[in-house]
């Protein structure tokens, strides 16, 4: 009878970082992962002579050795640190609505703060009191969520109380004018997938913070590095990892976990579970309707799936300048109305009225492709439902049809795009279904508003000995979803009495 | 957070209203149940279960084997895409992959063709054993060897070298079942007149429709083919098409005729961007690669430690994934030409040879993961599955 101390379920970035937690405690482990090596969205794929990459577009939390961020010392604690190269972006982003505004702003407070000041001289001090509010708010967060303050009191944290549920829109508004200069601030929406006006001010504030302080990443190699890095530090530390396993149920007794059945009928027995499958593929696939506890049900009512994704790669035969790509990280919006925007997502077609991103990693790693050659990947959200509905036979059709639509849209601000493509690949939401296993190919777990943040749901134990970890049990992104399997190991450490 | 803290937060009572609103009206996701593999399965099965409903005698050497699905459901393919089949032969299992030559339009049915190889143990096997109503399980289809419309133009210049026709037979016989806007040039190599898969379909295709051009070349001249004769060079090419802008060109054969082709066709001044070619199997005899270490003999073996499992015995030349299924442990394999990806293994210790140009990401390089089909062990190994 095959038993583990602990069975994580998934080698994405929480499940990986919660393994290498646990094994750092000498716990004897067991990661299963389904594909045929770790990562899962944390991930990279070969065409012709590119390397593409799959999910990180800006690494937050990282810092310099000089000034390092959180997510560098997770990482130098989980022991990888010392096998990756991460990259500084010299850019935050490059903003660009059509006849309206293009501008690219660097990941500096200071230098913000005059770039935009030049642009919009009528709102000089709301621009100072943005980036002072921002700074304030944000180290009040720190204390009160992260350092858990028991004396937490609106007295001692005026600014947190006030804005800790209030919307990013409300905070824009309240301080400027210009709807151009408002779009400048908060395009990191679409890292979330909600509006401004759905938005909390905090994940706005937390994003600048994170960028401006430590700057975005790339990682030489992509992501898929990153994976590879902890996936050995698991098994170098005596961690049991297989690939090409999956999962196909855990078995509950008396809401307790006992155990897992593998994809070929292989029992293994545990205590202990972290899942970095995501929730509904949790509790619903994994778990069944018989065992999950009222208070699951309750949670997951109040839940709603984020947008996936529709993505176009493409491996250019030309170097970034021939089609005016200057910066790593770049928004096109049609307009200022993000409303407008986030309703586009509800549709398959991708128009001139609908916001991409356009990331450039050669800009931030010259040797990111073969020389004289770059690669753009091209990204949208679309929620998944507008493409479930696609009949099979039309479905490669479409995809060619939508994606060349996307690039048109994307030749309105880097010209001729098409005269240079080597390769390409197409990601639509049923891709990212397919991949990630998540329902409606949702690529950041439940939507984020204000009443499901963390505040209100936070990652706790329903079952005796399971856990969760990943972007459906918390924030989403890379940072987040790598602190979430430290974090969730260290609660199940805590109640193991290890 | 606790409570008290909470309800001291400004616009706390809208956000608790949010969440009651959501409780009562929101949906548990039990309707999610299976929802995804249901999803995946309509375009990407994981396994097909199919059965040969007919055997067509294509040539002396060659036949079409026409597939139907086991359970009534096919999902559809892209022209120039293949499918992987495994085969338990000789108590072995292995899968190979083949192009689907039927059209995309025939949903009924998927065909492929298959043609004799020299000691090949499972074309030899389809070849001399299989019957109607045998069995197979295999792959969804996959692939990426496909017309793609947002790059290639509309004039395709195929270049195909035997059994390297059946991509092509797909996309030309889409083309014409469909009135498709496109044009073909059809380059299609073999050694003699005997062995040209497909003959009278596309002589027949190419006098009915003006937007296809057959020109089969025959390496051993015969006389009683009137065609053009000798290998695909540059000056074939260049006679045919007069002008190479505004042409993607397509390949598929065996190794040799890349090594050939591809030089004629930078020749002609076509970038790279241009020119798409399918994967096609294990090259040549790996002792014979450039770069194989020499001292290493075709007698010598190499123990090979699985972890968690036994260890076992693989001989040299044998690739990874083969040594593997030899000693029944299965590794995912689809398209066995290093190109997919599927059969990735991690070498925890010990060294492997692998050919250029197969496309392993820059991170597996770096931490040991290898595809296993284009791998070849050149010292004892220690890997995970």
């Amino acid at each position: 009878m095959k038993h583990y101390d602990i069975i994580v379920i998934g080698a994405g970035n929480g499940g990986l970082t919660a393994a290498a937690t646990l094994v750092n405690k000498g716990k004897n482990v067991l990661l299963l992962e389904r594909h045929n090596i770790p990562g899962g969205c944390a991930t990279s794929f070969c065409r012709g002579r590119f390397e593409f990459e799959v999910a990180l577009h800006q690494l937050s939390g990282m810092g310099t050795p000089a000034k390092p961020g959180p997510l560098r010392s997770t990482l130098q604690r989980l022991g990888v640190l010392d096998q990756l190269e991460p990259i500084p972006m010299e850019d935050l982003f490059r903003l660009i609505i059509p006849g309206q505004i293009d501008m690219t702003l660097k990941p500096d407070r200071a230098d913000i703060i005059r770039t935009l000041q030049k642009r919009f001289p009528d709102e000089k001090t709301s621009i100072e009191t943005f980036f002072d509010l921002t700074y304030n708010f944000f180290t009040q967060v720190i204390s009160v969520m992260y350092l858990n303050d028991p004396e937490a009191t609106p007295d001692k944290y005026p600014l947190y109380f006030k804005y800790a549920l209030k919307s990013a829109k409300e905070v824009l508004d309240s301080l400027f004018q210009d709807p151009l200069l408002k779009t400048l601030l908060s395009p990191y929406w679409t890292y979330i997938g909600l509006p401004p006006s759905k938005m909390a001010f905090t994940e706005l504030a937390a994003m600048f913070f994170a960028f401006i302080e430590f700057l975005p990443f790339h990682l030489k190699g992509g992501s898929q590095t990153l994976s590879n890095a902890i996936a050995d530090k698991i098994i170098e530390r005596g961690g049991d990892i297989r690939f090409n396993c999956g999962v196909k149920k855990i078995i509950v007794q008396d809401n307790q976990v006992k155990g897992v059945i593998t994809d070929t009928d292989e029992v293994i027995y545990t205590n202990w579970i972290v899942s970095n499958a995501s929730k509904v593929a949790t509790y619903i696939d994994l778990i069944g309707s018989e065992h999950i506890p009222q208070s699951v049900v309750k949670e997951l009512k109040k839940s709603t799936l984020t947008q996936s994704a529709f993505t176009v790669y493409l491996g250019l035969e030309c170097k970034p300048e021939a089609i005016g790509m200057t910066a790593a990280t770049n928004f096109l919006f049609p307009h200022t109305d993000m409303e407008a925007v986030y309703e586009r997502m509800k549709h398959r077609e991708i128009t001139d009225q609908d916001a991409l991103v356009l990331s450039c990693y050669n800009l931030a790693d010259q040797s990111f492709s073969p020389p004289g050659t770059c690669q753009v990947a091209i990204v949208t959200l679309k929620y998944g439902d507008t493409w479930l509905t696609v009949p099979p036979s039309q479905y490669a059709a479409e995809k060619y049809r939508v994606a060349d639509a996307m690039i048109r849209v994307a030749e309105k601000a880097f010209p001729n795009i098409k005269n240079y493509i080597e390769e390409i690949e197409i990601a639509t939401p049923l891709t990212h279904l397919r991949y990630l296993n998540h329902p409606k190919g949702s690529v950041y777990g439940f939507e984020h508003f204000i009443k499901n943040s963390e505040l209100f749901i936070p990652n706790i134990s329903h079952i005796k000995g399971l856990y969760g970890a990943g972007g459906s049990y918390g924030l989403c992104g890379f940072q987040p979803t790598l602190d979430s399997g430290v974090l969730t190991a260290s609660k199940l450490l805590k109640d193991m009495g290890a | 957070m606790n409570e008290k803290i909470l309800k001291q937060l400004e616009g706390y009572e809208t956000v608790k209203a949010d969440m009651e609103t959501a409780e009562k009206y929101g949906a548990d996701f039990n309707s999610e149940k299976g929802k995804v593999l249901e999803y995946i399965h309509r375009l990407h099965p994981a396994t097909m279960r199919l059965k040969v409903s007919r055997i067509i005698q294509e040539t002396p050497s060659a036949k079409t084997f026409r597939l139907v699905s086991q359970d009534g459901y096919l999902p559809p393919f892209q022209a120039g895409q293949y499918i992987s089949i495994i085969f338990d032969i000789s108590e072995i299992r292995t899968s190979r992959p083949f192009s689907i030559s039927s059209s995309p339009t025939q949903t009924g049915y998927y065909d492929i063709t298959v043609r004799r190889v020299e000691n090949g143990l499972v074309s030899n096997y389809l070849l001399d054993t299989v019957k109607n109503g045998d069995t197979f399980e295999s792959s969804g289809p996959c692939g990426t060897f496909v017309f793609n419309p947002i790059i290639h133009d509309s004039t395709m210049v195929c270049i195909a070298g035997g059994s390297g026709i059946t991509p092509f037979m797909s996309m030309i016989r889409e083309i014409t079942d469909c009135g498709l806007d496109r044009t073909v040039y059809l380059f299609y190599g073999n050694r003699e007149l005997k062995d040209i898969i497909f003959h009278e379909e596309l002589t027949r295709i190419s006098n009915d429709f003006l937007n296809i051009f057959y020109i089969p070349v025959i390496e051993n001249v015969s006389k009683d083919f009137t065609g053009a004769c000798g290998l695909i060079t540059s000056q074939l090419l260049n006679d045919t098409l007069k002008k190479h802008s505004n042409k993607s060109f397509f390949l598929c054969g065996p190794q040799g005729m890349y090594d050939f082709c591809l030089p004629q066709l930078d020749h002609l001044g076509i970038p790279k961007r241009k020119i798409r070619q399918e994967v096609y199997g294990p090259s040549v005899d790996i002792f014979d690669y450039p770069g194989w270490p020499k001292e290493i003999k075709k007698k010598d073996t190499f123990k090979i430690s699985v972890k968690g499992r036994s260890a076992i015995k693989a001989a040299a030349g044998d690739s990874l994934l083969s040594s593997l299924e030899k000693n029944k442990i299965l590794v995912p394999s689809i398209c066995r030409s290093g190109g997919c990806s599927m059969c990735r293994v991690k070498v925890l210790s010990g060294k492997v040879f692998q050919p250029a140009g197969v496309p392993v990401r820059a991170s597996d390089k770096q931490f040991g993961y290898v595809h296993s089909c284009m791998s070849f062990p050149v010292e004892d190994l220690e890997i995970l599955v």
